[in-house]
């Protein structure tokens, strides 16, 4: 993990920060004022929530969004002092407080913390000599979800997405990173540390005929599911629950017996935030069961770190009958920090195996 | 023949046209998902109304446009001029310098000026993004003002210096109204190529300030509504106007 | 000073562009040109150190040297198309439709330039998808770039052919040629600024493309621009994608100057 002295390099880094067009916001912080940086869409810009966490706390809450985590790293980096609030997936988190970008955490500050699941709230991802960088605030899994209408028989297997029996009907997200632990899972093998990445890069090739055309946004799958493109598509458990219940789609996740890939979130303050308290306190309404469960009802959310709140959830909420299954979770394998270089290594085989497609 | 070429011309019109009007249809489509049946409905003009991001990102770009079309134009005539009327030893390597902005792919050239106005302080923002979309048109604006040059000699500015004009007189009385044609036709470019131009303003626009297109790609990303549909009909019908009004004043397309 | 009254007049008329120029393109470009030989983004505080690996990757790598020919060659298809679509039209619409017609085809043909090219991509998704079903395929991403760069053929092919004087075709008739021969001799020759100019205008931007390979193309968008834009964008290896850019700018040039010689050729008979 990369060591940042600011000083010297800070007019690198400010050119790379350039470079995920992130950063340089000369916003003000106006009293009682937080500013959160978040994927667009991702809970803390619902605008019901920010108008209940207004009324409680006076606060006001903005956003700027990024599109990629090296984004959001960048952001923090050449941007001190502007963001309180930040969302990170948990292989982010170390990486950000080594490097000074996040504070650690005082605890006591939030009423929800003993709601928290201890293995998500005490992930040695989150903590670091007995100190949260983090708090643990959502999780979900990645695998794939289905058209009902079209396919009658509920696939059980990662097979499915290479059945002959969906050939074109297939959709998939273009990253490497995802493709590849897709296949490892379905090679059976370990998506951290894959022995036969040879057996990897033909099951991906074998695509081929499976493929229709590739996604990259939650919006973008909702409009290829809805036009007919895909009969069964790679997709994101948290999302799931949106197409299905916001976007009225007729469309089922599945955890297959293969297993799936895991992710959680945490919920971070930002090093120099200037605004300590009131990021502490919108944390704390983001895991509370209050938001939770009306984000997860009306709009569709993954996995509350919460116990409490996924309790409150209805009983058929796929929070609790798919994600709330300990045998579904035994079959989850967790997504670990990745280096540099084989983050290359990966974009290389991936854009072998495209390649393959077009020819 | 006539006839012929009108036929030829519909059918290119059809091409050019069938999906802007998919597109204006589908503004007007009720489901957020481009889903048919059709079902009318102005739902989303009306959600545009309340859309801060995107207004002021399309009015950005319309000001954007405006200043770039004629900074470049009047920048771009100029240098034209100077091919068209004078020779000088350094011509051939100017002419060959304009090749850099038409001969590289966008992608590269916003990449590079981002590092470049961070080095420099210049930093990113409006101003950075009408840098950048001035350096696009200029290439453009002359060689379409420079293609109307080559169809006019110097013989009626050499008339004019003889009947006593100075050359900045003559330049503003003949050389001007003559290259009006062309010299409109390169400011509608420059303001299409700036109205339109998305990579590089992507680069250049820091968090929130944007543009038009960068609005739009980054809702292609995160989430894409008929909005979209919406003021893109809106812009389309609006310049359609503004055309015809340009129109009725000027000869278009180099009529004489 | 030792300036002439000419020189100062070249002077004030090309400074104003050209200093714009090389402050906005130049200079950056050199910049980028540097990026190439280094080992990794000054990023993070790592050690760089000069490197000429980057460009032998494109040599060696089959994902790099492969999908850059992918690249020129949907360059080619799409310049070419443009050219065979747009100059009969260019040319319909400068000698055989006159007057009032004339100003309204030429209004409609570039006014697809005010609708943005993104939303116009997008709406080609759906009209190829239920008659034609050629939806995420190469076709499609040849039609939408078609589409997008044809208005560009027509305008400059027409600017050309209408400037052509109608009295040297007449006068080509009145000597006996053929409508086929006047075109030949007369017409195409002349007309050739416009179509060189097409030739920029559309082949270096579509060799650079990835949004619409990505939105039309499916699985067969991999080419050398979505690779170099994931080099910026998602893989964050700015040497890498820097040379691999360098490496395109030497095809562009390449084909060009391939182009260039011909053309000139042609002019110069004309």
């Amino acid at each position: 993990m990369s060591h940042f002295a600011l000083s010297r390099r800070s007019a690198l880094a400010l050119m790379a920060g350039a470079a995920t067009f992130g950063l340089t916001g000369r916003i003000a912080h106006a009293a009682g004022e937080i500013k959160v940086l978040n994927w667009q869409g991702y809970g803390t810009d619902e605008k019901w929530a920010l108008e209940m966490f207004e009324k409680k706390t006076g606060i006001k809450v903005v956003h700027d969004y990024f599109n990629s985590e090296q984004e959001m790293l960048t952001k923090l980096r050449t941007s001190p002092g502007t963001y309180d609030v930040v969302l990170m997936n948990n292989i982010y988190v170390m990486e950000a407080a080594h490097e000074g970008l996040v504070q650690a955490l005082d605890t006591s500050k939030f009423s929800n913390f003993n709601d928290l699941t201890p293995a998500l709230r005490d992930s040695d991802r989150f903590v670091m000599d007995g100190k949260h960088f983090a708090i643990s605030w959502v999780w979900g899994l990645t695998s794939f979800a289905y058209n009902t209408k079209k396919i009658a028989v509920r696939p059980d297997s990662m097979e499915a997405l290479w059945d002959p029996a969906h050939a074109g009907k297939v959709g998939w997200r273009d990253d490497a990173l995802e493709s590849i632990q897709i296949a490892a899972l379905a090679t059976g093998q370990d998506m951290n540390a894959p022995a036969d990445i040879e057996k990897i890069k033909d099951k991906l090739k074998a695509l081929k005929t499976q493929i229709k055309t590739f996604w990259s946004s939650e919006d973008e799958w909702n409009k290829y599911m809805a036009a007919g493109d895909y009969d069964i598509a790679v997709y994101w458990s948290g999302s799931a629950a949106r197409s299905k219940k916001a976007m009225k789609l007729p469309v089922e996740f599945v955890v297959p017996k293969e297993g799936a890939i895991g992710w959680f979130d945490g919920l971070t303050i930002a090093a120099k935030a200037p605004n300590p308290e009131g990021a502490a306190a919108f944390i704390n309404f983001m895991v509370d069961p209050e938001f939770y469960v009306k984000w997860d009802n009306d709009i569709g959310a993954p996995a509350s770190a919460n116990a409490k709140a996924n309790a409150q959830l209805p009983a058929d909420a796929l929070n609790r009958t798919v994600l709330g299954d300990p045998e579904v979770v035994k079959r989850v394998q967790w997504m670990a920090p990745i280096s540099d270089e084989q983050k290359q290594k990966n974009q290389e085989l991936w854009d072998e195996v495209k390649t393959s497609f077009a020819r | 023949m006539e006839r012929a070429a009108k036929t030829y011309l519909g059918l290119i019109l059809i091409f050019l046209y069938l999906p802007i009007v998919v597109m204006i249809a589908m503004a007007f489509n009720r489901s957020p998902l481009y889903e048919m049946p059709f079902t009318f409905d102005l739902v989303w003009f009306k959600a545009l109304a309340y859309n801060q991001r995107l207004l002021q990102a399309s009015w950005n770009s319309i000001w954007i446009a405006c200043i770039n079309a004629v900074t470049a134009t009047t920048l771009g005539t100029l240098a034209a001029y100077a091919f068209a009327r004078y020779e000088f030893r350094a011509k051939r390597l100017l002419q060959i310098l304009l090749f850099p902005p038409i001969t590289i792919p966008w992608l590269i050239i916003g990449t590079s000026m981002l590092i470049f106005f961070f080095w420099t302080g210049i930093g990113r923002g409006l101003h950075a993004i009408l840098l950048g979309h001035v350096a696009l048109s200029l290439p453009y604006v002359i060689v379409v003002v420079g293609a109307r040059f080559a169809n006019f000699g110097p013989q009626l500015e050499e008339a004019a210096a003889s009947l006593g004009a100075t050359p900045w007189q003559s330049f503003w009385r003949i050389t001007v109204p003559v290259l009006l044609p062309g010299i409109t036709a390169a400011a509608l470019f420059a303001f299409a190529v700036s109205f339109d131009q998305f990579v590089i303003s992507y680069f250049l626009a820091p968090p929130g300030t944007s543009t038009l297109p960068v609005e739009i790609y980054t809702s292609i990303r995160k989430g894409f509504t008929p909005e979209i549909n919406a003021i893109s009909s809106i812009i389309i019908l609006f310049s359609m106007g503004l055309m015809l009004i340009v129109a009725r004043n000027y000869k278009f397309g180099g009529d004489n | 000073m030792a300036f002439t009254r000419h020189t100062r007049t070249v002077l004030a008329l090309t400074a104003p562009a050209y200093l714009w120029l090389t402050a906005t393109v130049l200079l950056p470009l050199a910049a980028m040109f540097y990026f190439s030989f280094l080992t990794a983004s000054p990023l993070g505080g790592k050690e760089v150190r000069f490197t000429l690996q980057h460009y032998a990757d494109f040599f060696t790598k089959e994902i790099y040297w492969y999908n850059a020919w992918r690249s020129v060659e949907l360059g080619l298809y799409v310049t070419a198309i443009c050219l065979i679509v747009g100059y009969p039209a260019a040319l319909g619409l400068a000698k055989y439709v006159k007057g009032r017609w004339r100003e309204a085809i030429f209004l409609l043909i570039i006014l697809p330039f005010w609708s943005n090219a993104l939303v116009r991509t997008f709406s080609w998704t759906m009209v190829l998808r239920e008659p034609f079903n050629i939806l995420f395929s190469y076709p499609a991403i040849v039609i939408g770039l078609v589409h997008a760069y044809l208005p560009y053929a027509i305008l400059t092919c027409y600017i050309s052919l209408q400037a052509i004087d109608d009295s040297l075709i007449e006068a080509g008739r009145s000597l006996g040629a053929t409508p086929a021969q006047t075109f030949r001799r007369i017409t195409l020759p002349l007309s050739l600024p416009g179509v060189l100019a097409a030739i920029f205008l559309i082949f270096v931007p579509v060799i650079g493309s990835f949004m619409e390979p990505r939105i039309l193309g499916g699985k067969d968008a991999i080419m050398l621009g979505p690779i170099i834009e994931g080099q910026f964008i998602t893989a964050f290896n700015w040497p890498l994608g820097a040379a691999l850019s360098f490496t395109m700018l030497g095809m562009v040039l390449l084909v060009l100057l391939v182009v260039m010689p011909f053309l000139n050729r042609q002019m110069a008979r004309a």
